[in-house]
């Protein structure tokens, strides 16, 4: 018996609107869905750990996002059950070896015309379009809090960043954004 | 301005996402040897004007461990490679 019940607590702040409507930038939380660490041995490369979740999961997509020489985030919008994670595991065996990263690392996106400015204020990757694609990711810094950029549009980025530190990042993308916030 | 430095993984990026651990020692020497070659080895670190060969690790990016050649009157950072790749030197 615990002595205190356990309370899930939302990783943002709780009213999450935080610009104007018309404004030329937009920040959201991402619901739901699934981040999977996937650690490759040394010879492993994207296109296998992509044939691989094709083959053993291909209703969960191949929204893999490499951060380091063979590690990836996997990336989902369904919602995975435990059993089925335990599933997945077993078949990714031995080449790749993965961990549920859904509750530690949560999504917001960041999007509109100005996005790229207010990037550009926390972080030294250069997300011009033309040499930053869409799908393309970069393990980085926004201001102090270490993130995941990724565009997934046009105008569109995806942040990916440790659970407790959502908040802070909510709060400074805010502050960075702020000369766009009024519609 | 910040320097910048090219990881082989990421591309470039600022001095920021870095840690700097220090120089790459000489080789461990062996078990048996002399106190004096231990002494240099664990202690006794060079202070050159000029080109230096450092660890970084790359602790805001892909987090690998970096030998990088940095020349200490410029700043210039010149090859950067993955610490991995000592152990064909058989260095470390």
């Amino acid at each position: 018996m615990r002595d205190y019940p356990l309370e899930n607590r939302y990783a943002f702040p709780a009213h999450e609107v935080a610009f104007n409507k018309g404004a030329s930038i937009s920040l959201s939380p991402v619901k739901g869905g699934f981040v999977v660490h996937v650690l490759g041995d040394a010879k492993s490369d994207e296109a296998a750990l992509k044939q691989t979740i094709n083959k053993i999961a291909p209703e969960l997509g191949t929204d893999v996002r490499g951060h380091s020489p063979n590690q990836w985030f996997w990336v989902g919008s369904v919602d995975i059950s435990n059993d089925r994670l335990a599933e997945i595991s077993a078949a990714l065996h031995p080449q790749f070896v993965m961990t549920d990263q859904t509750h530690g690392r949560v999504r917001m996106k960041l999007s509109g015309p100005s996005s790229r400015v207010v990037l550009a204020k926390g972080t030294m990757v250069d997300l011009s379009p033309d040499l930053f694609a869409i799908g393309q990711s970069a393990m980085t810094q926004i201001g102090h809090i270490g993130a995941m950029i990724t565009r997934v549009a046009d105008d569109s980025f995806e942040l990916i960043v440790l659970r407790s530190f959502a908040g802070s990042l909510w709060d400074e993308l805010q502050h960075m954004a702020a000369e766009f916030s009024h519609g | 301005m910040s320097s910048l430095v090219k990881c082989p993984h990421c591309g470039l990026r600022p001095r920021e996402e870095f840690t700097i651990r220090g120089e790459v020692a000489t080789p461990r020497p062996a078990a048996g040897a002399d106190e004096a070659a231990w002494f240099d080895h664990v202690y006794l670190r060079d202070n050159p004007r000029g080109e230096h060969r450092e660890y970084w690790h790359h602790s805001g990016g892909c987090r690998r461990w970096l030998v990088l050649s940095r020349n200490t009157l410029t700043h210039e950072t010149s090859e950067v490679v993955d610490a991995s790749t000592l152990k064909s030197e058989g260095g470390a």
